[in-house]
């Protein structure tokens, strides 16, 4: 008999832990070496540049530069631990060709789209950058201008640029990268509570004893709350960590169970659960009797494509004319109650979002179809899994919900985000935590997960998105406009009602030319959007001018017409919101390096650029039509207002008086620079007036910030919102926690939007009289829906997309660290072995990866490693721009949401 | 007339990389930056890198990033993965808190540190002899390396022990 290496580390394992006592102190001369390396260093508080978990971390300076990180030991969130990112914040700022000059494409001394980059002075980069905007803002209109921002974008950062856009521009074109991570959970949080962002907290770890990871493989994307649940798992027997995923995964080896599903099942999934609920007579009725009402919506809402073929190659003809007219499947008949192979036109496309309520006995005729038999024959994911085993996982899944003493946390993020059908997912998680009435307290409830540092806090909060103002409110409710245009200060009118155009939209509106001027800031749309082919085409070869704010150039710096070389995290004041409504704030530690500049300071200097006679006349707007307004216009609000025509959009906008109260130098400063003010004028502090005026939109809103200085007190390690009375709240619409619920009710969903609705059944609206649900949750009817482009015998194999630990998005910061470089230094194509032999392919073969849209070279991995995917699917992460995997994804979004779904195209794969 | 050419060549050599030069100061072609020097419209064929083959124990250990930065793992760990709540190979050699402040043998495991047997939520400032829970997964913050090329460099400088 052979011992195998594994099996004697194993029993040495069992020896070394039954011997491993005897404790000595920590050496001394360590203790020492620490404290003489850290004689002349200064730490200062700081908060992680990567993920949505928000930890906190302490950062050393010396003579100007970052030289440690380290965890901050203070915080609720981290508690003295970070990630292999983490560690590395500092030096992500150090990268050899980090961009410090502005750099414009040019011929001759010339600007021209077909010339090299040139490095020129920023008066020269914003003369350039104002003369096409002006050109395309005179021939198109403000919806000829678009700005890309960034669920990285410091709060102040998206502030600034929302109200240059909005209120200067008078542009709805503006929307962030956080379109693709979250805008699904946005979309239900707001027809299920009418309000944005979770009730719960990251504590709900400690306080629960099962939590269920769906689509969510938080081990890589958010590994410190994996180590939360790792500790309490460790220590509870009882606890219970369940993982449902279409691949297997990192989250895997921790969990007790695993569940792989076929991409899109989640959605069968769910309403079995429901069903189980409700054949097992375990809806908590006093709950919902109280606090929810039932509803659901139309289901022939198409897939967020284009609708149109003008732009399509030949091959991706077929995928899109779904978006119009698609025939269900035999699971899809069965799941909406249809004739299987009937035809669906998609009528709903314009109004995906409405909805009504139902009774509960339409709510139970919803989910009857939902069977063990049917749900389990259509989701099982892993073709050798057998379908006996699957079923008992499904049914202890169901016993794990329903079980009336077990506290449950659903934990999900891009697995139901990125969904075609990703508005309704998330719905459904609240719709089972709903109806067992275990939402909104201590270890019970739904929380959907964030991808990026500051989703939550920029890009959400302050309303960074086409059809958003500050504080949940949106552009095309008189009401809100009329709100901010006073906060502003704007004449009335001033505001433009109609939606702007989502992040992927953007794109689109560049290659049909109805967009030529655009700024990216903290981002990569050119590598992080689906279907990436049309889009850097479409940059290079339309007439059009690209900006990019950046740090390092990556693939939006080189489609870019002009380059602004930018301030990293550090190197600027700025403030990030975690997925758990906690806001962060900090200093800048360090002075950017040669030319580079921060973001704040680029939007409200190239504000200084435009009189008000430029914006604020009267302004086309194709397809506008709202009350008050002309059809396809914006009036002109100059002509009687009190404002001069030749006063500008910096006087106006942001070097306010009230602003101008704001002094730099700050107290608060404690000794730290701030390039940006200094820039400005040296006697105002920008970063905090922003703060302030953006906080007056929350405050007695539900979403009250506290004062800017608060979050520098030496007790404060972030607070989560609603800050009233100087106390955070931990849990929201739970009286005992929130003071913005009504007294005596114990739990009050008070958010505003859509709580009066008309009535129907599971086909349609039968009576229009609204009805009022103030203050209850709604639980949706959601059915299983294929996506619109599945595995066929042309491209034979699932595509999934994602993200590893060691790197960040699209790798333009963790690249350039060798330690992150080293683990980590290519994408690979991660798929099953025999999936791999079947097409005479092994590991570390180079293998063309090829879909409609396009096709590029990854090597390819099957030893399951990290990932370890059923047969029939490959997994490919999207960091690498060498393995550019977007040319290849699908742009299909969430019709109501407008996120893409970069979880589930067709491909095939062949030796290269 | 050999050594002629030599020096023509040589001089043509040094002009060019001059012009080169000064061009590169004057216009940057954009398939020169980023970390594929290549055309987005490109598709280049990724290369395979090799982990690291060294074996525990015979390792040579890798330069911390700085003061305070989790050490990387300097040895393959191919078949010590996945760590399960059953078995975690790391533990088994690195695991010895006997070894704290005592000189590392040739060939013994670095003994992971107190600062992991401090559980910073619960018991912040206590010592246990158990290894804490939200440090089981010590590949969360170790990473193994290979021998991939840097792709660009980077000039932080951490701090050292003086």
């Amino acid at each position: 008999m052979t011992v195998s290496r594994r099996d004697f580390l194993k029993q040495s394992l069992v020896v070394s832990s039954a011997t491993a006592t005897g404790l000595l102190p920590v050496s001394e001369v360590a203790n020492a070496a620490v404290k003489s390396a850290e004689a002349g260093w200064r730490w200062d508080r700081g908060v992680c540049r990567f993920c949505g978990v928000g930890c906190a971390i302490q950062i050393a300076t010396e003579n100007g530069r970052i030289v440690a990180t380290k965890a901050d030991v203070d915080s609720q969130v981290n508690r003295g631990l970070t990630c292999i990112k983490g560690y590395f914040n500092g030096k992500i700022i150090y990268g050899k060709d980090r961009l410090t000059q502005p750099l414009l494409r040019m011929k001759n001394g010339k600007f021209d789209k077909q010339g090299d980059f040139v490095p020129v002075s920023w008066d020269r980069a914003f003369d350039e950058m104002e003369k096409q905007f002006k050109r395309s803002y005179r021939e198109l209109g403000p919806t000829g201008v678009g700005f890309f921002g960034s669920g990285q974008q410091t709060v102040q950062e998206g502030y600034a640029a929302v109200k240059l856009f909005k209120a200067g521009f008078r542009s709805n074109n503006i929307d962030p990268n956080a379109r693709h991570c979250m805008a699904s959970a946005v979309a239900a949080f707001m027809q299920v509570f009418g309000i944005d962002e979770p009730s719960g907290n990251y504590d709900d770890i400690e306080h629960t004893d099962t939590m269920v990871l769906w689509g969510a493989n938080m081990a890589e994307m958010h590994p410190v709350l994996w180590m939360r649940i790792t500790d309490r798992k460790m220590k509870e027997p009882n606890v219970r960590v369940v993982n449902l995923t279409t691949a297997s995964n990192m989250s895997s080896n921790i969990a007790d169970m695993e569940i792989v599903f076929k991409p899109s099942t989640d959605l069968a999934i769910m309403n079995y659960l429901a069903r189980e609920i409700v054949t097992r007579d375990a809806v908590d009725w006093e709950f919902v009797n109280k606090h929810c009402a039932f509803a659901a919506g139309p289901t022939d809402i198409g897939y967020g494509m284009r609708g149109t073929d003008k732009f399509d190659y030949p091959a991706e003809k077929d995928t899109n004319a779904k978006e119009l007219v698609m025939q269900l499947n035999a699971a899809e008949a069965v799941a909406q109650g249809k004739q299987a192979g009937a035809t669906v036109e998609q009528k709903n496309r314009a109004t995906p979002d409405k909805h009504w309520l139902i009774s509960y006995a339409d709510f139970k005729k919803g989910v009857a179809p939902y069977t063990l038999d049917f749900v389990a024959e259509l989701a099982k994911g892993d073709p050798d899994e057998s379908l006996d085993d699957f079923k008992a996982k499904l049914k202890l899944l169901a016993d794990l919900y329903i079980e009336k003493s077990r506290k449950v946390v659903s934990f999900w993020t891009m697995g139901f985000n990125q969904h075609q059908r990703g508005t309704w997912v998330n719905e459904q998680a609240y719709m089972l935590h709903l109806l067992l009435g275990k939402q909104a307290m201590p270890g019970n409830g739904a929380f959907s997960l964030t991808g990026q540092p500051s989703a939550c806090g920029t890009a959400r909060e302050v309303g960074v998105f086409s059809h958003r103002l500050p504080a949940d409110m949106v552009v095309n409710n008189p009401k809100h406009r009329d709100f901010s245009e006073k906060l502003w200060k704007l004449p009335a009118k001033t505001l433009n009602p109609k939606v702007g155009s989502h992040f992927t939209k953007l794109l689109r509106d560049l290659e049909d030319g109805s967009m030529k001027w655009a700024w990216i800031q903290v981002c990569n749309p050119f590598q992080d959007t689906a279907n990436a082919n049309h889009w850097i085409k479409a940059a290079r070869e339309k007439d059009n001018f690209i900006v990019v704010s950046d740090g390092y150039p990556g693939i939006s710096t080189k489609v870019a017409d002009l380059v602004l070389p930018s301030a990293m995290i550090f190197e600027k004041w700025g403030a990030y919101g975690n997925a758990e409504r906690r806001t962060q704030l900090w200093r800048e530690q360090v002075p950017p390096p040669g030319q580079a500049r921060s973001d704040v300071w680029q939007i409200i200097e190239f504000s200084k650029r435009f009189k008000l006679k430029e914006v604020w006349g009267e302004q086309k707007i194709p397809g506008l039509k709202d009350d008050g307004f002309a059809d396809g216009k914006l009036p002109d609000v100059l002509s009687g207002s009190s404002y001069s025509p030749d006063a500008t959009l910096y006087d106006t906008l942001f070097a306010t008086a009230e602003n101008k109260q704001f002094k730099w130098p700050d107290k608060i400063a404690n000794g730290h620079a701030n390039h940006t003010a200094a820039l400005l004028g040296g006697d105002w502090f920008p970063e905090k007036a922003l703060f302030e005026e953006y906080a007056q939109f929350g405050r007695g809103h539900a979403h009250d910030l506290a004062d800017f200085d608060v979050y520098f007190r030496d007790d404060v390690r972030g607070l989560k919102w609603p800050v009233v009375d100087g106390k955070e709240t931990h849990w929201r619409f739970n009286e005992a926690y929130d003071p913005y619920v009504k007294k005596g009710s114990g739990f009050d969903f008070y958010g505003s939007a859509f709580k009066s609705l008309p009535r129907g059944d599971l086909e349609g609206i039968t009576d229009q009289a609204k009805v009022d649900i103030s203050g209850k949750a709604k639980i949706f009817f959601r059915p299983y829906a294929a996506p619109a482009e599945e595995p066929d015998q042309h491209y034979d194999l699932w595509l999934s997309t994602g993200r590893v630990l060691e790197h960040w998005h699209s790798g333009t910061m963790t690249r350039r660290v060798r330690e992150l470089h080293f683990a980590v230094p290519s994408a690979l194509l991660y798929m099953h072995p025999d999936d791999a032999k079947a097409r005479g392919l092994k590991q570390d073969d180079a293998a063309w990866i090829e879909s409609r849209r396009g096709k590029i070279k990854a090597v390819v991995e099957t030893r399951g490693r990290r990932n370890r995917p059923p047969k029939g699917l490959v997994y490919v992460p999207w960091f690498d721009e060498g393995v550019f995997i977007n040319k290849v994804t699908l742009d299909a979004t969430c019709p109501i949401s407008k996120q893409t779904d970069f979880k589930k195209c067709a491909v095939r794969i062949y030796k290269a | 007339m050999r050594h002629v050419s030599v020096v023509i060549r040589t001089f043509v050599g040094i002009a060019l990389m001059a012009a080169a030069s000064s061009f590169a100061a004057s216009a940057i072609p954009e398939n020169s930056m980023g970390l594929s020097k290549t055309s987005v419209f490109a598709t280049p064929t990724p290369k395979v890198y090799q982990e690291n083959p060294e074996q525990p124990g015979s390792s040579k250990l890798l330069p911390r990033a700085y003061l305070g930065a989790p050490p990387q793992i300097s040895h393959s760990i191919s078949d010590f993965l996945p760590i399960t709540p059953q078995s975690n190979m790391c533990i088994a050699c690195h695991n010895q808190p006997s070894q704290w402040g005592q000189k590392l043998e040739k060939g013994m495991a670095t003994p992971i540190p107190p600062s992991h047997y401090t559980d910073l939520r619960n018991a912040p400032g206590k010592v246990t002899e158990n290894l804490v829970g939200a440090r089981y997964n010590c590949n969360q913050c170790h990473v193994p390396q290979t021998n991939a090329p840097a792709l660009v460099g980077n000039t932080f400088s951490g701090g050292r022990v003086r």
